[in-house]
């Protein structure tokens, strides 16, 4: 089964993407996700067996060809992959890679940006100072930077995104999950 | 006595207690409901587990506790935003730790778009493939 959770202010930032689906759609407002699992970027997949034990962790996948001619990400792979899994237990080789832990300025991000939504929400102006202060602590985190960014009112589709598109890529792409084959 | 704001991974509470330069001062009370753990003799005790206070001098302000110090001897960080009163506290680094390392995936609640709130730990007994996904 999937659980799907996003890491989203608002239901209504969610509806559009869920029309349809039967699964589970959870929202994280604080992105506890983000810090419980050191998720970097989404979308991120965790394979989760009948246990309760990490299977495959995070891996960035996509369940459609959207956005192929940016990423090289096809889902057909995954999907495959999947299938295997619940279907006889193999897993890809991959799957035993070990995910790089938060240092102590990612989890201080992501303790800035819990701040800045808080302050937010109750509409202090004091909130732009924290979602400033987590951006500089973890700059190349997509949880923390462009999720700051339709919240401060900026387009996460625009300017900003391209220049931290642009930075993350001359950084060498860091990603808390399986590098992807290039 | 004033109120502190704490933002706890899963959830929001005020308790009685006041920040003073860079100390969170609460009385010991509160610790269990925040931490999960609780000041006693031997140090800071859960269950039948307890983590030595090396330096109660941190610790202890007169009657008060420092909840950042109590936080970081049983491995939680804290971060404090003094002009508002508030303090957000990070999960414990064991159960991160514990999901990269362990390969356990650490269970969490979490409403759905209609705030009912549901928990990994619900689905225990199928294959899950947990997806993090956003707007943005």
């Amino acid at each position: 089964m999937v659980i799907a959770v996003a890491l989203d202010e608002t239901a209504d930032d969610v509806r559009p993407f869920t029309e349809g689906v039967s699964f589970p759609v959870l929202l994280d407002r604080d992105h506890v996700l983000a810090e419980l699992y050191a998720i970097s970027n989404v979308p991120t997949v965790v394979w989760i067996d009948e246990n309760g034990a990490i299977a495959r962790p995070n891996s960035a996948e996509v369940g459609t060809d959207m956005f192929v001619d940016i990423t090289g990400v096809r889902p057909d792979e995954h999907m495959d992959q999947v299938r295997r899994w619940v279907q006889s237990g193999t897993l890809p080789s991959d799957a035993d890679t070990e995910i790089r832990d938060l240092d102590s300025d990612e989890i201080d991000a992501r303790l800035a940006f819990r701040i800045a939504v808080h302050l937010r929400r109750i509409g202090q102006p004091s909130a732009a100072d924290w979602f400033a202060s987590a951006v500089e602590l973890a700059p190349m985190d997509f949880t923390v930077r462009r999720a700051a960014m339709p919240l401060q009112g900026m387009d996460p589709f625009g300017d900003q995104f391209f220049e931290l598109y642009a930075e993350w890529k001359s950084a060498g792409h860091p990603y808390h999950g399986i590098p992807r084959r290039r | 006595m004033s109120t502190v704001t704490v933002l706890m991974p899963h959830e929001t509470i005020e308790v009685t207690g006041q920040c003073v330069d860079d100390l969170v001062l609460v009385d010991r009370s509160v610790l269990p409901d925040v931490l999960g753990w609780e000041l006693k003799p031997q140090g800071l005790c859960r269950d039948d587990e307890c983590v030595p206070v090396r330096d109660r001098e941190l610790l202890l302000h007169g009657d008060a506790v420092d909840l950042c110090a109590a936080a970081a001897a049983v491995g939680v960080d804290s971060m404090l935003a003094e002009d508002t009163d508030l303090v957000a506290l990070s999960v414990p680094t064991s159960v991160r730790s514990d999901a990269l390392k362990g390969r356990r995936a650490p269970d969490f609640v979490l409403p759905d778009l209609n705030g009912e709130d549901h928990s990994l730990e619900q689905f225990a007994g199928r294959k899950r493939l947990l997806v993090a996904f956003a707007s943005w």
